[in-house]
């Protein structure tokens, strides 16, 4: 069995399904013309018959080489960092706020003190100077 | 017609209108170049300094930026995997292969030169062959729109490499997030869950810079090999050598041909018809086990095509009035401002300045190639940096571009969520092509669909029995069963074969 074929056509048979099963609560249409919820309908029963096909080939199979896990507990930091800053979008300091979350995040991915120093500030003034002066977008 | 022809070329030559030239040129490759910044959002920005100046001046300035931007929007696809515009998508998927295998340097080259041929080609259609092309495009209603797109949708089996099945499975992910929004149709709200920022549907920019850009910054961080990688990056030669030139002509040419076409359809672009050429091109290789791993012809055609498709948007625009793509709708407006107004009429009135737009491509072109060459090599020195520090400037520049685009927080989350499910998509080896195929067709697709159906009083048949349609399909059918005939074939031969073989 090929784990990895099987839980993809897992999760897409799931989404297929409910794709499906909410596009019959859109409008269907009148007068033999597709409505709302033609579309979700079709694009449900093409999405589950593929993950079929794909879940019951994984099983069929015999497994490849398993891939590295990798870091995935860096992934969490970086996605927990950038959650965090995009909560606080809005709240004033953007400018601050992003050399903070530059410099934590080059400080968690082992850069020294001083280079992630300078160049979270180079970048912050760049982004100043171009998005906020050049194209005046309102950066909160 | 000669006087008109010199009239158009001396209007050109004047140095103020070339120095508003090599300013939009220069503004151009910075738009490109920075993901989330594209070639429509520099024009739109920069139209309102234009009112100022003459026409030829404005114009100038416009079709510079506009020049620039699609040729620089390859840079950051082949140098970082993120493409600079959407038309550049193809372009990352054999440039980033190519700068992973120390061939920074030469696939910049090829997207400079092969750029350069593209606009080049297409300029010359527009020169010579403005009204039929036009005429063409003209003939398109709601049917062929329709095939257009599907055809355009099957090719993500093609664009799959050997998961063609993952990759059908992204591909129709990517038209269930095309449905987010109002129905085309009727306004109903679909799947916008009561939040007013889904009514206009996802933003494919944003959801763009996450998939290729935050999802290959979180994809390399938890690759511990990655974080350590020396800093040393071979760039290699930029000019390919004239054996590999000559034998990326074809391809340039044919995908130079592909993307002026799509380019006149009004609404289809670059990012389409260089997907369209790129496919083509491996359809037709020896290689077809490269394309997707570095091959120059993939690369070929795709910088091609996309470059292709100004000319061929320009056509439609200048011929008929209508804006082929984002950028020349904003550029009838520009006009329009000027007291032109583009169509037939302005062929019949006004031949001077329609040749001096035509000079104002050539020479925005070969302004935009000298860059691109003489600029490979600084330019690919940005992989020497640590990549901690380009990962962070990566998601910074794509966090505040795709919040640049409609001042809107929501597409700052749709970044994100995108780059987290780019991850997960690159653990489970799926491909991503098909899915931004799914999202840019769809609304294309079921729109001109349901139009077709209403204006053939729901007819389904009456839809294929239009030849245009009926090719694009038969050619759709073809391109997604191709893959399975192929394997089919392969197998058998195998089967086939002498037994030592086995």
């Amino acid at each position: 069995m090929v784990r990895e074929d099987v839980a993809t056509g897992g999760a897409f048979l799931v989404l297929g399904a409910g794709l499906l099963a909410s596009g019959t609560l859109l409008p269907a249409g009148v007068g033999g013309l597709p409505g709302a919820g033609f579309f979700p309908q079709a694009i449900g029963v093409l999405m589950a018959a593929l993950a079929a096909s794909l879940a019951i080939r994984g099983i069929r199979h015999s497994p490849t080489a398993g891939t590295n896990s990798g870091d995935l507990r860096s992934v969490a930091v970086i996605a927990a960092l950038l959650f965090a800053y995009l909560a606080l979008w809005g709240t004033g300091f953007f400018l601050v706020r992003t050399a903070v979350f530059v410099l934590l995040a080059l400080r968690f991915l082992g850069q020294r003190w001083l280079p992630s120093l300078a160049f979270s500030a180079a970048l912050v003034a760049f982004v100043h100077i171009a998005f906020d002066v050049g194209l005046n977008v309102s950066l909160q | 017609m000669t006087a008109e022809l010199l009239a158009g070329l001396a209007a050109v030559l004047d140095w103020q209108v070339l120095a508003f030239l090599a300013a939009g040129v220069s503004l151009g490759a910075v738009f490109g170049a920075l993901p989330g910044l594209t070639a429509t959002m520099g024009v739109a920005v920069l139209t309102p300094l234009t009112f100022w100046v003459s026409p030829e001046q404005g114009l100038a300035m416009l079709l510079g930026i506009y020049c620039g931007a699609i040729p620089a929007g390859g840079i950051p696809a082949i140098l970082i995997n993120v493409p600079g515009t959407p038309a550049s998508i193809a372009t990352s998927w054999d440039g980033y292969a190519l700068t992973r295998k120390g061939k920074a340097g030469l696939a910049l080259g090829i997207n400079a030169l092969a750029s350069a041929a593209g606009q080049l080609t297409s300029i010359a259609f527009l020169a010579f062959l403005a009204f039929p092309i036009a005429s063409f495009a003209l003939r398109f209603g709601p049917a062929e729109y329709f095939g257009l797109a599907l055809l355009g949708i099957s090719l993500m089996a093609g664009v799959s490499g050997d998961r063609v099945l993952q990759g059908m499975l992204a591909g129709s992910l990517g038209l269930a997030l095309a449905l987010v929004g109002l129905d085309p149709m009727t306004a109903y709200p679909r799947y916008t869950f009561g939040l007013s920022e889904f009514l206009d549907g996802i933003s494919f920019v944003p959801v763009m810079i996450g998939l290729f850009g935050l999802g290959e910054v979180l994809s390399q961080v938890s690759d511990r090999r990655a974080r350590a990688r020396a800093t040393k990056i071979e760039i290699g030669r930029v000019v390919p050598k004239a054996r590999d030139a000559r034998s990326l002509v074809g391809s340039a040419l044919s995908g130079a041909g592909v993307g002026t076409m799509v380019g006149a359809i009004p609404a289809a672009g670059g990012d389409i018809g260089s997907v369209i050429a790129w496919e083509q091109a491996r359809r037709t290789a020896k290689d077809k086990g490269q394309f997707g791993k570095g091959s120059l012809r993939g690369l070929a055609a795709s910088c091609s095509a996309c470059n292709a498709a100004i000319g061929g948007a320009m056509t439609t625009m200048l011929t008929l009035g209508i804006p082929g793509d984002a950028v020349s709708a904003i550029l009838i407006g520009a006009l329009l401002i000027h007291g032109i107004q583009p169509g037939p009429l302005l062929f019949a009135n006004n031949q001077a300045f329609v040749f001096s737009i035509v000079f104002l491509l050539v020479f925005a072109c070969l302004m935009i190639m000298v860059v691109g060459l003489l600029g490979a090599r600084p330019l690919a020195k940005v992989l020497s940096v640590p990549p901690p520090l380009l990962w962070a400037g990566i998601i910074v520049f794509g966090t505040v571009g795709s919040y640049a685009l409609n001042n809107a927080v929501a597409d700052v989350w749709a970044m994100y969520a995108a780059g987290l499910l780019g991850f997960v998509f690159r653990r489970a080896r799926i491909p991503l092509g098909p899915l931004v195929l799914g999202l840019i067709l769809g609304p294309m697709m079921e729109s001109n669909l349901r139009r077709a159906l209403i204006l053939s009083g729901g007819d389904w048949l009456a839809l294929v029995a239009r030849p245009i349609v009926a090719v694009f399909l038969a050619a759709a059918v073809l391109s997604i069963a191709w893959p399975w005939i192929r394997s089919r074939r392969s197998a058998s031969r195998s089967n086939l074969g002498p037994p030592s073989s086995a």
